[in-house]
């Protein structure tokens, strides 16, 4: 144990030494640690604390906190990691319990079994008790180094996220720096270039004046010359005159002196008065122009100010960006150009010509290249235009870019909406008075909770107001649809619920008779006793004009259908099926274009027909249905009527029908009809 | 005449097997005359000592295909009229094509016992052998053979139950004229034992007939009260019990209806009055032959498939 702990002092006297071998120094630091731990010592646990301690000691002293968990060996850094230990401090019955069971050591001489996680040393679980661990935390060795390993791992995690935040943050900076040194480059470039222009054109100044000057002196020295010469020539006649009247005087013969003295003393009184100009032909001064430096002046100014920015250019529009009355508009800049703010110019655009387009433009301020324009219509299309500025000017404005918003959700039509146990057809509104690009519908299949709705399956690229849509049967469906142009798919629409039980659908009101009058629920047909004067009733192109009739809206589907219809012993009626276009002047079952079952009361009894093509097989039914079930059958091409309370058979139509027929429904005496929809099928209607 | 037994139609039978008798006091020994394959399935015809009749009695089986009837699982007995014997349905109605895709069962017994060697037994055509009007005859020479209705009700189907395992829970009736009568009176005086009826031109109110008259008379004696246990319109005014689905096709060129033998419009102003579901319908241009069965027969085991199949 001396000789351990001696090597230990060395080595962390020579950690103090040199920080350079601290990596050097852990491992066989650590080593020891190990070998203290694993060797069964005599030694007790006081003694084993201190090479931990010492350890612990050069590890914070050395700053070595990163490198330091790689080198600690397994099963040794729970010593290694003091702290957290505060944790712990609330005594624990059960570890208590655990910790007496675990024990292995009996006696001092055995290895350290427990661990005090308050004075950080191993110790015996025996001596808890009475030892001077009595009130600290002492847990079992191999629970201790679980524990510290696990802080440990969180702290290692913990630095791991600093460490990679420190990454980025540092990869940031290098963007930054690399950033700055380009722009500071760009900068310098920027004025280089801008004094090299300065200087040139002072330079080319500079010649400019030079030359100017010497052609001025030129001039005046020429001028300079010429009166000098002047000068000189007179000073030479001069002379002249002079030495000849000195020649004259000195002239002995008087004779010849008078004879020739006057014409001299002529030219020289002409001489004498004749005045000399004396003056310079030139001025002595030269004609300095006041430098005109504005320009460079400008020049030096704009060295220091950054040039107004170019135009910015308009981003096209980002898909799902928009909403119904916002638009999200984004433009870009050019990098080299400095904004302080831009303007941001919009316009509506009416395809309808007739409104005039001129409308102001409406303006707003931005500081970022993206601006989300509020309040404007559903499905309409905008035009934006945007300006940059800063201090030096104002670009020129950007081209311009037409967004449109998204339209307005579409609204289900709930009674126009039909559906079968394998499809339904639903049919909406646009919503919006401008045509859209197309449609699309999601459908929810609800769980076995209502509450839990399973994936959306989309249809896509509708291009009218209705869809039908295959379903399987006996689920129930949750049904959207949104509207779609180019700026996007609007909001969905107000949900609309389908039911696959049965067949469902509703009547088309367009087709009543006027005397037949159809209940709020649209599902109930009267014919009241009021006798409506004909010339009130009003008769559409599609209503029925003889036949107390109305048609149904059945699913455009060749399945099997079923429905059902309650009646009043004492009505006549007619129920069955007809083509849509079955005639409407006449009576239901009458022609080949309609099936149906019809009741008529006589004095005697109740007779019931099953009329196609105005013949009916002669059959008796002795008991009177009050709900009768038709169920229609396209591949099996049969129509077959039941009593629905007993589910008796009461006939089948074999036809094939070529088209899709509707349920027809007619009075033929006052009284109501009552249609049941949504009924799943009674297993017997397949065994006919 | 002929009667119609519309076979029993055994669920998860694939072979039938021949049994001994497992109750004493019935002989259950069955010999088979006839095996042919037909429509998937076989027709067969087995003889048998009866108790009931106290003679040798033949009745026809038709056994469906073993898948459909796995997928069906659903028993019927029928009957045949006047003058006829088992084979007269099974050769003529064309019923085994339905029967196979119903996964139905059919058992045609003969109309009444033979070789009783009983006085004036084979004297005419609507009285006797082959017109044993399914009654229990009261009166001698006929009370210990002329059984039928026992026979229909009791023995045959106990019969059919313990040799062909098809199911006694699941049976319907159904016949051609006096085997029409035969399957209405069985269904209205059992109410429940049978799950579905139907008839072809039956013998509605056989008390206001001369076959009926003659016949009943005969086997029953003059006082009429006792007639009314076998009319069907008489049962039908006094029915109660879980509604019956009547279904009855009578020929409207029929020889009997217009000779007032069949008088359907009894039954159904009676079944109007009580309530009892009939769907009758007149089919127009045939007559009382097995032309007309046959062109119906389908619709008629469509309609006791539904009630037993369900």
């Amino acid at each position: 144990m001396d000789l351990f702990g001696g090597t230990l002092d060395v080595i962390t006297e020579e950690m103090t030494v040199s920080d350079d071998e601290d990596r050097v120094e852990d491992r066989p630091t650590a080593f020891m640690d190990k070998y203290i731990e694993n060797t069964t010592m005599h030694a007790t646990g006081v003694q084993a604390t201190v090479p931990v301690s010492s350890f612990q000691r050069f590890s914070v002293d050395t700053n070595e906190s990163l490198h330091f968990e790689p080198f600690i060996p397994e099963g040794e850094e729970n010593e290694l990691t003091p702290g957290n230990d505060d944790v712990f401090l609330t005594e624990n019955q059960d570890e208590s319990k655990e910790l007496m069971e675990g024990r292995t050591a009996q006696s001092e001489s055995d290895s350290p079994d427990a661990y005090c996680t308050d004075c950080q040393t191993p110790t015996h679980a025996f001596k808890k008790p009475t030892g001077p661990h009595k009130n600290h935390r002492v847990i079992l060795m191999k629970k201790a180094a679980q524990e510290i390993k696990n802080d440990i791992s969180k702290t290692r995690s913990k630095l791991e996220e600093k460490i990679t935040q420190m990454e980025n943050f540092v990869s940031n900076l290098e963007e930054i720096f690399i950033t700055v040194e380009e722009n500071f480059g760009r900068q310098e470039q920027n004025l280089e270039q801008h004094y090299n222009d300065v200087l040139q054109t002072l330079a080319h100044r500079y010649d400019e004046r030079a030359s100017a000057q010497e052609d001025e002196k030129k001039i005046k020295l020429e001028s300079l010359y010429n009166q000098l010469i002047g000068c000189g020539k007179m000073m030479d006649d001069s002379k002249e005159l002079i030495e000849q009247a000195q020649a004259l005087y000195r002239n002995e013969n008087k004779y010849a002196f008078l004879q020739r003295v006057m014409p001299i003393m002529k030219r020289i009184e002409g001489l004498a008065k004749e005045e000399v100009d004396l003056k310079i032909a030139t001025s002595l001064e030269f004609d300095v122009p006041a430098a005109d430096l504005s320009d460079v002046k400008q020049m030096m100014d704009t060295i220091n100010a950054v040039p107004a920015p170019s135009a910015p250019v308009m981003n096209p529009q980002i898909p799902n960006s928009a909403t119904c009355t916002s638009l999200r508009v984004c433009w870009s800049l050019f990098s080299d150009d400095t904004v302080e703010y831009y303007e941001l110019y919009s316009r509506p655009i009416f395809e309808d010509i007739t409104v005039e387009s001129d409308l102001e433009a409406s303006k707003v301020k931005v500081k970022e290249t993206h601006y989300t324009v509020t309040d404007l219509l559903s499905n309409a299309q905008y035009e934006f235009w945007v300006t940059a500025t800063n201090t030096t000017g104002i670009s020129p404005a950007s081209e311009k870019a037409v967004y449109m918003t998204v339209p307005s959700p579409p609204v289900i039509k709930p009674r126009e909406c039909t559906s079968c146990p394998e499809a339904a057809l639903i049919r909406w509104d646009s919503g919006n008075t401008n045509p859209v690009d197309s449609y699309t519908l999601e459908l929810i299949e609800m769980g076995a909770e209502s509450s839990t709705s399973t994936a959306t399956e989309s249809i896509v690229a509708i291009p009218t107001c209705e869809c039908l849509i295959q379903l399987q049967p006996g689920k129930c469906y949750l049904i959207y649809v949104r509207a779609v142009n180019i700026g996007g798919p609007s909001e969905r629409s107000q949900s609309f619920t389908v039911s696959t039980t049965g067949t469902l659908f509703h009547l088309m009101e367009d087709t009543a008779h006027p005397c037949l009058s159809v209940s709020e629920d649209g599902f109930t047909m009267f014919y009241t006793d009021e006798e409506l004067p004909l010339s009130e009733m009003v008769f559409g192109d599609n209503t029925f004009a003889r036949c107390v009739a109305v048609l149904g809206d059945l699913i455009p589907v060749r399945a099997r259908h079923y429905w059902e219809v309650e009646v009043d012993p004492h009505t006549e009626y007619r129920i069955g099926v007809a083509y849509e276009d079955t005639q409407r002047n006449a009576y239901l079952g009458g022609n080949n274009s309609s099936w149906c079952m019809r009741h008529v009361l006589t004095p005697s009894r109740h007779k019931y027909e099953f009329l196609h093509n105005g013949w009916s097989p002669d059959i008796r039914i002795t008991s009177h249905p009050l709900r009768i079930g038709m169920a229609l059958d396209y591949d099996k091409g049969t129509l077959s009527f039941f009593n629905a309370d007993l589910g008796q058979h009461l006939f089948t139509f074999q036809c094939q029908f070529l088209h899709y027929v509707h349920p027809c429904f007619a009075l033929d005496n006052p009284g109501a009809l009552a249609l049941k929809n949504g009924i799943k099928a009674p297993h017997y209607v397949t065994l006919v | 005449m002929m009667e119609e037994d519309a076979g029993t139609s055994a669920r998860r039978e694939k072979r039938f097997r021949v049994q001994t008798s497992e109750k004493s006091d019935v002989s259950m020994a069955l010999v088979q005359v006839s095996s042919n394959k037909c429509c998937g399935g076989y027709q067969k015809v087995f003889e048998h000592d009866s108790s009931e009749l106290k003679c040798k009695m033949k009745f026809a089986i038709y056994l469906p295909p073993k898948d459909l009837v796995d997928l069906y699982g659903a028993d019927v007995i029928t009957k045949a009229g006047l003058t006829c014997t088992e084979q007269n349905f099974i050769t003529k109605a064309g019923s085994q094509q339905a029967a196979a895709e119903h996964g139905i069962i059919l058992v045609a017994p003969d109309t009444s016992p033979r070789g009783c060697n009983i006085e004036g037994e084979d004297e005419s055509w609507d009285f006797g052998t082959g017109a044993g009007f399914y009654v229990n005859a009261t009166q001698e020479p006929w009370k210990t053979n002329y059984r039928m209705y026992a026979y229909i009700t009791e023995e045959l189907p106990r019969l059919v139950n313990s040799n062909f395992a098809a199911d006694a829970e699941r049976v319907g009736v159904s016949g051609h004229s006096m085997g029409g009568h035969g399957a209405l009176i069985c269904a209205l005086k059992n109410p429940g034992k049978y799950k579905s009826v139907s008839a072809f031109a039956p013998i509605c109110n056989p008390m206001q007939c001369a076959w009926g008259q003659k016949a009943f008379a005969g086997y029953l004696g003059p006082d009429k009260s006792s007639w009314e246990a076998y009319d069907a319109t008489v049962l039908a005014g006094a029915y109660s019990g879980p509604a019956l689905d009547i279904l009855i096709d009578q020929g409207r060129d029929d020889q009997f209806l217009s000779a007032s033998q069949l008088l359907p419009d009894n039954l159904i102003a009676a079944c109007s009055q009580s309530n009892i579901p009939v769907v009758f319908r007149l089919q127009q241009g045939y007559d009382h032959s097995y032309y007309f069965v046959f062109s119906f027969i389908s619709d008629h085991i469509k309609h006791h498939a539904k009630y037993l199949n369900a």
